[in-house]
């Protein structure tokens, strides 16, 4: 079981006059088989959060640790650009992250880029593909690492509404499966609410203003009372923070 | 009701209806094809050059004995071809003897280029040092490096060499110090959070990111060495093209003069089609919209945007 233990954590870039602080004494854990979404206006440090827990960014002060069973927990990422090497095909771009390259990996690699409806286009490059279609090679490099945790950074805002709900279903399934744990940024409440049991609030400035629990069973409909309800209680926490920021 | 669909692909390969119909397309089809404008500029070219000169002997009857006519230089390039010539080396042995010295001086740019150009982009106090330097040596015209190299080193091959690598170096300094400055760090990034090892990452994504600047830097460098090379073969050499275009020039043959320079260019042409645009085409094959695009490249010109539009993709 992986877990995350984030204790004062602060991060600001730049000096004296460009300072910005991205995120303020955040304390914070996540255990077990949890989907935790984190939602937030434009800027408040919700990318800078996943890039310090995957390892991209250093904290300024404060200590982030993930692990998994008592060793270092493997991430897999998904950026909310896809970040692909260009000069690769789609499999290669898969293969670039691996940690071997035997057959069962190369299987399992062009099994996910199937779930990803993208099956056939293994030997294309980025290039020819289109946006979203980059964003979902992104997702299955991601998801084809097996991670202890997956990080996903909006991975569905730029996805048609058909397959981003496909894809929603898929990442449910998976993770209800796998009983790994899911750390989720997303901009779309109602999207936040059907997936997750968790969800982190953040405020500008970057500090986390509220921690909300949800308890409804799967799958959710988005028409149904109580996801309504939930939906309804989160955006009224996001009008009141809204309020509060100007 | 029903309903006609139209598809707008198959609209081209319908069957002809008769044969008459398409032998009459078929002129129009060559008229408007870009071979045929290809082959119609030479033609043009050589119609002008005929008439001007039918034109300056009205005027200038005694322009015919110092003005070369197309035949004269095409006989004179037939000979030079079949190697029957008054110069002391052949065509072939003359091109070999440059083509040597600017492969030799072209690998140590290069090689110095790209190593002082990685330390300028990776250290700021390098650059700091290096950067007039580099600007001066940019500045200064070939001729200038010829004529130092010919009084310091005499008529060996060194002049001419020496000539090659500060005529080319500093476009494989900036092109590649550049590179190094636009290095796509969401890529490293990407590469870190999936803990890719450093010699993986430096093989998948460092190599191929520098790559279109190091391609630029060599069509660079290759162009303005070549340039520089003939300029020192004229001032400082026994041999080679440059020595020979002013063997003809002494000897008063403007057709072996025009002769030879059309030498230069179809040689340029030549390593340009057979060598840098297959390497091109295979290390750029992931990027579609390129490969027709180096096709028209002209030879030495406006490549440094080259590099500038790849890092404009990754933003
Ligand atoms: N590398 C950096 N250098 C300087 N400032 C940065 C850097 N990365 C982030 N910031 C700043 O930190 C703050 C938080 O940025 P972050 O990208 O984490 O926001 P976000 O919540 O992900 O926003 P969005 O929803 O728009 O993606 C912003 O003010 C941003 O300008
Ligand atoms: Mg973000």
């Amino acid at each position: 079981m992986a877990e995350i233990r984030i204790k004062n954590l602060h991060k600001e870039f730049g000096v004296g006059e460009d300072k910005v602080v991205a995120l303020e004494d955040v304390n914070l854990d996540i255990t077990g088989h949890s989907f935790v979404s984190i939602v937030g206006p434009s800027g408040c440090g919700k990318s800078t959060l996943l890039n310090i827990l995957t390892g991209i960014e250093t904290p300024t002060s404060g200590t982030v640790a993930i692990t998994s069973d008592g060793h270092v927990a493997a991430p897999g990422y998904v950026f909310q650009a896809a970040r692909l090497l260009p000069w690769r095909t789609v499999t290669d771009n898969l293969m670039f992250v691996q940690e071997d390259r035997s057959e069962d990996t190369r299987k399992r690699c062009q099994r996910y880029l199937e779930m990803v409806q993208l099956g056939d286009k293994g030997t294309k490059f980025p290039g020819e593909l289109s946006g979203g279609m980059q964003q979902r090679v992104g997702i299955a490099r991601a998801f084809s690492i097996e991670p202890d945790v997956l990080f996903m950074d909006e991975p569905f805002s730029h996805l048609d509404a058909i397959t981003a709900r496909a894809l929603r279903r898929e990442l449910h399934h998976m993770w209800d499966e796998t009983k790994k744990m899911v750390v989720f940024v997303t901009h779309d409440v109602g999207e936040a609410v059907e997936l997750s049991n968790r969800i982190l609030v953040f405020a500008k400035g970057g500090r986390l203003e509220d921690d909300i629990q949800i308890d409804l069973p799967f799958p959710r409909d988005p028409a149904d009372d109580e996801v309504a309800v939930a939906k309804a209680h989160v955006l009224r926490k996001f009008e009141e923070l809204d309020l509060l920021a100007s | 009701m029903t309903v006609t669909e139209t598809r707008p692909g198959t609209a081209g390969s319908q069957p002809a209806p008769n044969p008459g119909q398409r032998l009459i397309s078929l002129p129009a089809k060559i008229a408007k094809s870009p071979h045929l404008a290809r082959v119609l500029f030479p033609i043009a070219l050589f119609a002008v050059w005929e008439l001007s000169l039918i034109a300056v002997e009205e005027v200038w009857p005694f322009a015919v004995d110092v003005l070369p006519t197309p035949s004269e230089v095409g006989g004179f390039m037939w000979d030079e071809f079949i190697t029957d010539t008054l110069a002391r080396k052949n065509l072939y042995e003359t091109f070999f003897i440059s083509l040597r010295r600017l492969l030799s001086g072209f690998a140590i740019a290069m090689v110095l280029g790209t190593a002082l150009g990685l330390a300028m982009g990776l250290s700021r106090a390098t650059n700091a040092f290096c950067h007039d330097w580099t600007m001066a040596i940019l500045a200064m015209p070939a001729l200038a490096w010829a004529l130092f190299n010919s009084i310091i080193f005499g008529f060996d091959d060194r002049g001419p060499i020496l000539t090659v690598i500060l005529a080319g170096i500093p476009f494989v300094i900036v092109n590649v110090r550049e590179g190094v400055r636009n290095t796509p760090r969401e890529l490293f990034d990407m590469a870190r959070s999936f803990q890719v090892p450093q010699s993986k990452v430096i093989r998948h994504v460092l190599v191929p990111s520098l790559m279109p600047f190091m391609f630029a830097a060599a069509r660079y460098c290759f162009s303005i060495g070549w340039k520089g090379l003939v300029i020192a073969e004229v001032f400082g050499g026994q041999d080679g093209a440059g020595w020979t275009i002013k063997f003809w020039y002494d000897a008063h043959r403007a057709h072996g003069v025009v002769g030879y320079a059309a030498f230069f260019v179809i040689f340029a042409i030549l390593f340009e089609r057979l060598v840098f645009e297959p390497i091109s085409r295979r290390a750029f094959r992931w990027r579609p919209q390129l490969q027709t695009e180096v096709v028209e490249e002209a030879f030495g010109e406006h490549h440094e945007h080259y590099g500038e539009e790849e890092t404009a993709r990754h933003g």
